[in-house]
């Protein structure tokens, strides 16, 4: 079967789509440029969006793809636990309540256009905020429960008829780190916000509410009719795949994820089932039901063709499911912090495992796998000042048919940037000794795997390091018969000599001289040599 | 005599003032030697002796696009010497796994490092030995390099050993481009990818301006000038040197020929919209802020570059973008383009529909004044193939509108991003649109945008050379020191400035100093630039809050970077002012066509340019047309011609 219908105007529809686009654009614009921590400004970590009257995702920048599928959950918790008013905004972040791990906190504003009663619109900004409280500066740390990752916010209102509700605010504030960066931060997320609203008020300014609405659902067929034409080329079958995460941080036990997918080709249609995963966890690696549906919202998002508009509708032929309290569904009190950025990241090499079965001459090889979230804190001796630093540092890119992966870059669900060393060096009490491919770590095969990345720090006061990385036992996979990357490994250099490796999540304790040497995965080979 | 000689994809235009009449002449490019055009238009104009030839080029962009630079040896600290690949590390595309590796400038055995290492407040950790300087100047004399770059961490604090490292690879006789020279300023990244891109094309570009300035000095005793990216000029020497200054050479002599046109006739907000095949530049100036926009956060074909350069935001839709239906049935345009080869369906050889096919399906162009009749356009071929592709979509003329309002739409979005995004108001400005589709679409690009003036300056298709002929010597000098806002930063100004009174000495010119600074709130990533002064930091507080939303008074600001910029003020050419006299314009008339608005085909009236005089004012339905353009004037719209000659549009 071939879909044949047209959208009734392909032209107004093509401009109503730009137009929803760039608004959410703008609104990411305008957070990035309002904010004040290097996490949102320089890595830029956060995402916005706009949501029709029934909750539907119709526009949503290109951020950060792991708040792709999740940030629609958080309208919906906010609308269902609130009753929102005009000139409301709720905030929240709670991972069982609409969130994803605490240090991404979720602003939600509806859009009331003129006397109407019920809100015609809702606009959301999300961000990921440097420190969020909790046991470890950095808010990222290998918890066991998710009171100690910090302060947890269910959906709220933080602001009412129009006012910011200073008491919610400043018992915020007085349970992070850095209260000064996080008011500035929270206040670029509300601003962008409304100026989601005052775009939308010219929109319906333009257009008028029903032809608004009519547009709304011919956008999102339009979303859905190119994910059904993509499902149509599947072969018709159930593809079935695992891999593991190599521990929790607490046990030394590997966690499997295992997922079958279902294609319906003639309905245009898949369902996906992680049954099989692990259950949740003591350590902090668990992913709530929102990470893996972004995971598989963003998988299916690259298989078209078409630089799709990510509308609900994109996701209306997919179904999902996952185990209740498990590794990819996690229930309270599980701690996650590392399930948005080690987990997610696992979800997604089990999908194309899946898929590389179905569709072989489309999927890459394993990349990284791992984000190797590396937390420095301490006190600064030159500025008398405590200090937290949090990096993220890429891996290599899996083999692709017909190419090699890229080396040294941020794959699937993130593409933060680095901190310049120049930068780091002069913000931080650290000297950078190396910064480099990891030679040869791409895994070997027709078409080779990126190259990992190498990178020296050295100490120059005591300081706590945290690490949450990944695939130190599990490697990424080839494909093919490509050979898989290497394996990632942190080694500690007390005294510049004497190596330690380090566990893959840990908190250790360092001296001035001492020297952590990160070496990330490479990605995955594709093809027999 | 000054010249400007600006070259472009298809023509090379020469620009000059004669009898006190700004005077134009095209020439064809000769893209094999872009300087054979250079000089056959001066021998058509027949200069006298002593010409001074002001130069806007291509050559470096076209090395950076084809990837056709010199074999660049890169030199860097040890441990360091992938940073250049490496980058932030972040990929191009979110959803495509099957993105290019991008492609490095430096071939991976070039990339080479030295034991050496400078602390973050400039203090020396480690010097180079004379040995390993040795081995380094050996392994680059037989590794086949055509030049090297050499950028070694935190050298703007320090550069002892980065000069070192220089005097020991001077032997090899190779052109060195060193990074405290050209771009003494933190982020090694992006510094090293800058200094690389200059040693990349300092055989390309460098080799093409000497060889140009050699023959123009024998030939006509004459002496070259180059326009930079930053909007001013520099001597051919110079830009010999750092080539990597002259990239955006020509897009830059079109802002700065919009803003001179826009000042001249009294506007000093203005968007420049300068529409071409297949791309579209917009940049925003504010003379209150010292004239157009300037950033140092560009990347030409994919590597950064740092210098500073005209905020020139890039849409890749022009009058050759493709449309198509996608797989979902929405109609896309751009960013694919017909480019020369096929080209748009009218041109005889292409047979997809192209936006410049849609304007000439509507009447707004046609092929008897297209480029004054010199290239036939072939409307039935155009209306049969339009046909074909058209879809669903009711008729041939809806759908070419629609193409047309959806690359309205995305160079709407270019605009918004230059304005809206960085806190300015499009309201506030005054559009004004040249190349040869920038006239086509702007009055109902400033309808969209609530833009109520559009200003169409005379010669649109040739305002780069116009722009560079009108531009003054500038040369851009800069330190990053981070200091606190309270240290005396005289002793670094006065450095920078002693190095640009000597080379403004050198050629025979002297300048004035314009200083400022670079601030952020201690700890921030992004850093505003404010002229330097005893009231810069409230001046850093308000441009914050009014860029950024938000000021906090009480944080502590830090200087990041000292920037020079050393003038020249350009002997002054300006266009003549003609007396206005009241006309309706009915004397430039040449006939009336029915051209398609708003869903319906309009009586509308064909001026010819030439023939309106100053003072001359109609409403439209009209199309004014000229040699390399045509001005669309809706129903709305009130068109005058003032004193300059400039179409002066108000819109409704």
């Amino acid at each position: 079967m071939v879909e044949t219908r047209i959208p009734p105007d392909p032209i107004e529809l093509a401009i109503f789509q730009s137009a929803m686009h760039s608004i959410a654009e703008e609104m990411g614009a305008a957070l990035r440029r309002t904010s004040i921590s290097p996490n949102i400004k320089e890595r830029r970590d956060y995402s916005c969006a706009i949501f029709d009257a029934e909750r539907r995702v119709i526009a949503m920048g290109d951020h950060m793809p792991v708040h792709l599928g999740s940030m629609p959950m958080s309208v919906r918790a906010a609308v269902e636990q609130l009753p929102l008013q005009r000139g409301d905004m709720a905030i929240l972040n709670d991972p069982y309540a609409g969130g994803t791990h605490l240090p991404d906190i979720t602003m939600i504003l509806p859009v009331f256009i003129e006397m109407q009663a019920k809100p015609f619109f809702f606009v959301a900004s999300r961000a990921h905020h440097a420190d969020v409280g909790g046991t470890f500066a950095g808010s990222m740390g290998p918890g066991r429960e998710i009171f100690q990752e910090g302060i947890r916010i269910p959906p709220i209102r933080i602001m009412r008829a129009g006012e910011i509700d200073q008491e919610v605010l400043s018992i915020i504030l007085h349970n992070v780190r850095t209260p000064v960066e996080r008011e500035g931060d929270l206040a670029a997320q509300m601003g962008a916000c409304q100026l989601g609203e005052r775009r939308l008020f010219d929109i319906v300014h333009k257009y008028g509410l029903q032809r608004i609405a009519a547009l709304t659902e011919d956008l999102i067929e339009y979303s859905e009719r190119l994910m059904r034409a993509e499902l149509h080329k599947f072969p018709a079958g159930t593809f079935c795949a695992e891999d593991f995460l190599d521990d929790d941080g607490v046990g030394p036990e590997p966690l499997r994820i295992s997922v079958s997918i279902h294609f319906e080709p003639e309905a245009g249609a898949v369902a996906i089932d992680f049954a099989g995963s692990s259950p949740q966890v003591a350590g902090s690696v668990n992913a709530v039901y929102a990470i893996t549906y972004s995971a598989c919202f963003y998988v299916l998002r690259c298989l078209l063709a078409e630089d799709a508009p990510a509308t609900a509708g994109l996701m209306n032929p997919v179904t999902i499911l996952a185990p209740n309290a498990s590794l990819v569904n996690a229930s309270p009190p599980a701690a996650v912090a590392g399930g948005n950025v080690e987990t997610s990241q696992r979800i997604v090499d089990v999908l194309l495992l899946a898929l590389a079965q179905s569709v072989p001459d489309r999927v890459p090889a394993a990349s990284s796998g791992t984000m190797s979230n590396l937390t420095i804190g301490g006190f600064d001796p030159r500025t008398k000042q405590p200090f937290t630093y949090y990096e993220t540092t890429a891996g290599g890119m899996g083999a692709r048919p017909g190419m090699d992966g890229i080396s040294g870059t941020h794959c699937h669900m993130t593409n933060s940037l680095n901190t310049p060393i120049e930068a780091l060096e002069y913000a931080y009490p650290f000297r950078v000794r190396s910064y480099a491919y990891r030679k040869n770590s791409g895994g070997a095969g027709r078409f080779s795997g990126g190259d990992g990345l190498i990178r020296e720090i050295e100490l120059l006061t005591e300081s706590q390091v945290t690490l949450i990385c990944e695939r130190r036992r599990f490697q990424p996979y080839g494909l093919l018969g490509g050979s898989p990357g290497a394996s990632g490994r942190t080694v500690l250099f007390k005294n510049g000599d004497s190596p330690t490796e380090l566990p893959s999540k840990c908190t250790v304790h360092a001296a001035a001289g001492d020297v952590i040497r990160l070496e990330t995965p490479g990605g995955g080979g594709w093809g027999k040599l | 005599m000054r010249i400007a000689i600006d070259t472009g994809g298809t023509f090379t235009d020469c620009v000059y003032f004669e009898d006190g009449q700004l005077q134009v002449l095209k020439v064809f490019s000769t893209p094999a030697d872009p300087g054979l055009a250079v000089l056959e238009g001066l021998s058509r104009i027949r200069v006298p002796g002593h010409v001074l030839v002001r130069h806007g080029t291509t050559v470096g962009t076209n090395a950076m696009i084809e990837r056709k630079g010199a074999r660049v040896a890169f030199v860097t600290t040890a441990g360091f010497e992938d940073t250049i690949v490496i980058g932030r590390q972040a990929r191009a595309r979110l959803y495509d796994w099957f993105q290019p590796v991008p492609e490095c400038l430096v071939p991976p055995e070039l990339r080479l490092g030295i034991d050496e290492r400078t602390g973050s407040e400039g203090q020396m950790l480690r010097s180079p030995t004379r040995a390993a300087l040795a081995s380094l100047a050996d392994l680059i004399s037989t590794s086949g390099a055509e030049a090297i770059a050499i950028s070694l961490l935190f050298s703007f604090a320090n550069a002892a050993n980065e000069t070192v490292v220089a005097e020991a690879l001077g032997s090899l006789k190779l052109p060195i481009s060193i990074s405290h020279r050209i771009l003494p300023e933190f982020r090694e990244y992006e510094r090293a990818s800058t200094v690389v891109a200059n040693a990349y094309l300092s055989q390309v570009a460098g080799g093409y301006i000497e060889r140009l300035a050699a023959k123009i000095g024998q030939q006509y005793e004459g002496t070259v000038e180059v326009m930079q990216s930053s909007g001013g000029i520099v001597p051919a020497r110079l830009a010999a040197e750092e080539p990597v200054r002259t990239l955006l050479s020509g897009p830059a002599g079109g802002v700065m020929g919009a803003y001179q046109f826009a000042k001249l006739a009294g506007f000093d907000h203005i968007v420049s919209f300068d529409m071409g095949g297949t791309s579209t530049d917009v940049c925003l100036v504010d003379a209150q802020l010292g004239g157009p926009h300037l950033t140092n956060e560009s990347t030409v074909s994919g590597v950064p570059i740092s210098i500073p350069m005209l905020d020139i935001h890039i849409a890749g839709a022009g009058g050759g973008s493709l449309a198509r239906f996608d797989s979902g049935g929405l109609l896309r345009v751009g960013p694919e383009s017909a480019g020369a080869i096929p080209g748009p369906i009218c041109f005889g050889r292409g047979t997809l529909p192209t936006v410049t096919d849609a304007n000439l399906i509507l009447g707004r162009i046609e092929s008897g004044t297209f480029l004054g009749g010199a290239l036939r356009l072939d409307e039935q071929r155009t209306l049969n193939f339009m046909e074909q592709a058209k879809g669903n979509i009711s008729s041939v003329e809806e759908f070419a509108a629609g193409i047309l309002r959806l690359v309205e739409a995305s160079m709407e979005k270019a605009i918004r991003v230059i304005s809206i995004e960085r806190g300015y108001d499009p309201r506030d400005f005054t559009l004004v649109a040249f190349g040869g589709g920038g006239p086509l679409h702007a009055c109902s690009l400033a309808h969209a945008l609530r833009i109520s003036r559009v200003l169409v300056p005379p010669l649109p298709g040739a305002l780069s050379a116009v722009g560079i002929l009108f531009a003054d010597a500038v040369r851009d000098f800069s330190r990053t020191v981070m200091f606190a806002s309270d240290d005396d930063p005289a002793i670094v100004f006065l450095e920078l400035e002693e190095r640009g009174r000597t080379e403004f000495k050198a050629q025979g010119l002297s300048g004035t100093s314009l200083r400022s600074v670079d601030m952020r709130y201690k700890g921030q990533g992004y850093e505003l630039n404010v002229p330097y002064g005893e009231d810069m930091v409230l001046k850093f507080h308000d441009q914050h809050r009014r860029r950024y939303g938000f000021a906090n008074e009480r944080r502590a600001v830090e200087i990041v970077n000292l920037r020079v910029r050393m003038i020249s003020k350009a002997e002054p050419l300006s266009p003549p002012r003609e007396a206005l006299r009241v006309g309706d314009g009915s004397q430039a008339v040449i006939g009336d066509r029915l051209v398609y608005f708003n869903g319906q085909r309009c009586k509308t009236r064909i001026y010819d340019r030439q023939a309106l005089r100053p003072g001359d004012s109609f409403s439209g339905p009209a199309i004014v047309t000229e040699y390399s353009s045509a001005t669309v004037l809706p129903a709305s719209d009130t068109l005058g011609v003032d004193s300059l000659n400039n179409l002066i549009i108000e819109v409704h």
